[in-house]
């Protein structure tokens, strides 16, 4: 068996995930030719504006994973503080220890080895329903969500419906 | 990993085996006991378990790639040093008492309805018992004392069954398995493994040791089969003696494994990084950073294998870096290929020269194309302009400002190569929509001035400067 140490590990994670998927998420491989390159869908959740929807995300793993966190980015419209316009996720999870020039992630919040597949997608929807507007990637969003939150609230609710082509 | 990768993938796929495959079963409470006995950082069995200094357990391989990359324990982020790891060999043996029988266990979850019409009468009928016994107490819950004393008593007669049930699990051993010491008070040679007595050792060893070992001497007794397999039968909780004596077994006879230093890069030449490397068997090729990073991989392979109690032969740990090489080293596809070529470049020793003339042609193919395309681009938008100016006429007398800046804009962002096709791609784009929009504009219905700022907003200048 040829396989290196991130490629062991990964199926091992899209095995775990496919005995237990946690609920409001899916996620595996594109195909099983790159397992360096997953897709994942993850659930609006409940009692948020992003209730209803589906939102398809991208991941993909560094040659060193697990040492070095995966990148994460939205394929849909998605109008969050914490995620570039371009889809880009940015949250600590996904953070390696090292670099943190603004001080206002914890260390015990970072990207560490023992972290997953499973528990990025968890911190990402629980980022949907609760932005950090600390860190905005999208300072648009998350002004609108500090100072107008109705207007915010109706905005995503809007983007849902367009996703689902209502 | 390109070649390798695909039915591997799959096949492994299949073969992968997780704590959650119990939650479907009606056992799966085993579920958190499997995954106690996994690693956090590779998520399977622990391999060779390590002890942080901060009591946290990973794969020796696993927390000295962790340490080495950051020096922290991945769990609680202490600082470590892979100095102060120590065995965990307490946990190495539930994982093989474990791992060997979980195939059955599995087996026999996930198949219940067989398994209990074969052994419906006596089991069943024992755990019934039991159940009656356990609510008969809970039932007369004050006689406290009675309870505590029947349990004594079920816990010392289930003392006795394991005791016994171990007891004929070491006769088993001793019968079956070769590899234990039998107990006739000789040793083994420690390089021919020929059994004598005790006096009689250094007088062999002198004289008449061939060397190597017999190769008549039982198989099983070489330390080197144990890296093929998990020991037939692992000792049971009460034969510790023989457990102890087990592991004497599976070190090297002769040579103990020495672990390798870290070295510090900074202060070593690269001549002298090389001849470390060749001094240890390893591949010298590719840059100075790749050397670097070879041997610190190196260094962690061979390490976990010290730490290892039945270490593999060298053969197999340059497997190892053989892997490793394709995904990470020289033979890395695309993004790592890369990388290593940028090092290649800012080398010192770097042949300006040669690579110039080695790739020169595909140097001037690309200038050539650049060229051709910054013409192109140039040309439509001569004509765009030209279109735009009959079409819409003196309409757009007053907006003629605005547009008179874009060729000056276009110039800017066309100046950076690298843009030249993504601007073209853009301009043929907006050249559909603006054909769309003059027309409107030249339409009989002869649209307000108003309108005329909009097609000018998506004219290519303005389009590619926003």
């Amino acid at each position: 068996m040829s396989l290196s140490t991130a490629q062991r590990r990964l199926l091992q994670e899209y095995r775990n995930l496919t005995n237990d998927p946690p609920d409001g998420i899916t996620a595996g491989p594109v195909s099983e030719d790159d397992m360096f390159h997953w897709e994942a869908l993850i659930e609006g959740p409940e009692g948020t504006p992003f209730e209803g929807g589906i939102f398809p995300a991208e991941l993909k793993f560094p040659k060193d994973y697990p040492l070095a966190p995966p990148k994460m980015t939205f394929l849909g419209e998605i109008f969050h503080p914490n995620v570039y316009t371009n889809g880009v996720v940015c949250i600590s999870i996904l953070h390696p220890p090292g670099d943190d020039p603004n001080h206002y992630e914890e260390a015990s919040e970072r990207w560490s080895p023992i972290q997953s597949v499973e528990k990025i997608l968890i911190s990402v929807m629980s980022m949907l329903a609760e932005p950090n507007d600390e860190s905005p990637a999208n300072v648009e969003a998350a002004k609108m969500w500090r100072e107008r939150r109705p207007e915010y609230e109706q905005k995503v609710r809007d983007g849902v419906r367009r996703m689902l082509g209502l | 990993m390109n070649d390798s990768t695909p039915t591997n993938a799959i096949d492994a796929f299949e073969n992968v085996t997780d704590s959650t495959d119990w939650l479907s079963t009606p056992l799966s409470g085993l579920s958190a006991v499997e995954a106690a006995l996994r690693c956090q950082i590779c998520k399977d069995f622990y391999r060779t378990p390590m002890l942080t200094s901060c009591n946290h357990t990973f794969c020796s391989i696993c927390i000295r790639r962790a340490l080495s990359s950051d020096g922290k324990c991945p769990l609680c982020r202490a600082s470590d040093q892979e100095m102060k790891l120590r065995s965990n060999w307490s946990m190495e043996e539930v994982v093989a008492a474990f791992t060997q029988a979980r195939p059955a266990v599995l087996e026999f979850a996930q198949k219940p309805p067989t398994v209990v019409t074969s052994r419906e009468q006596s089991p069943k009928r024992k755990l019934d018992q039991y159940e009656d016994i356990n609510g008969e107490h809970s039932s007369s819950q004050p006689s406290s004392k009675r309870l505590r004393s029947s349990t004594r008593a079920s816990k010392s007669r289930s003392i006795e069954a394991t005791a016994e049930i171990a007891r004929q699990e070491a006769d088993v051993q001793q019968a079956e398995s070769p590899g234990f010491e039998p107990d006739d008070n000789l040793v083994e040679c420690p390089i021919c493994l020929r059994r004598m007595k005790v006096i009689q050792v250094d007088k062999h060893l002198d004289t008449s040791c061939p060397g190597k070992p017999e190769p008549e001497s039982s198989p099983s007794r070489q330390p080197s089969k144990a890296s093929a397999t998990i020991p037939i039968v692992f000792p049971s909780s009460s034969s510790s003696s023989s457990s102890s004596s087990f592991r004497r077994q599976q070190q090297p006879p002769s040579k103990p494994l020495e672990r390798l230093p870290a070295l510090n890069y900074s202060s070593l030449k690269e001549v002298q990084l090389r001849k470390k490397l060749t001094e240890l068997g390893i591949s010298t090729t590719g840059g100075r950073q790749m050397l670097e990073r070879r041997h610190r991989e190196w260094v962690t392979i061979w390490n976990a294998n010290c730490d290892s109690l039945r270490p593999r032969r060298k053969a197999d740990l340059l497997h190892d870096l053989d892997v490793w090489e394709r995904t990470h080293g020289t033979r890395a596809p695309t993004t790592s290929r890369s990388a290593t070529l940028g090092a290649q470049i800012k080398d010192k020793d770097f042949d300006g020269a040669a690579w110039a003339a080695r790739h020169g042609s595909s140097f001037k193919d690309l200038i050539a194309s650049a060229r051709r395309n910054r013409a192109q681009a140039q040309e439509k938008r001569n004509n765009e302009q030209a279109n735009q100016k009959s079409a819409v006429g003196d309409k757009a007398e007053e907006n003629k400002e605005d547009n008179g800046g874009i060729p000056e804009e276009t110039e800017i962002a066309d100046s950076d190569d690298g843009e030249v096709i993504d601007l073209t791609d853009l301009t043929d784009e907006n050249e559909n929509r603006n054909d769309v929009d003059i027309a409107m504009a030249s339409s009989p219905h002869k649209s307000t001035v108003g309108t005329i700022p909009d097609t000018m907003d998506l004219s290519p200048g303005t389009t590619v400067i926003s």
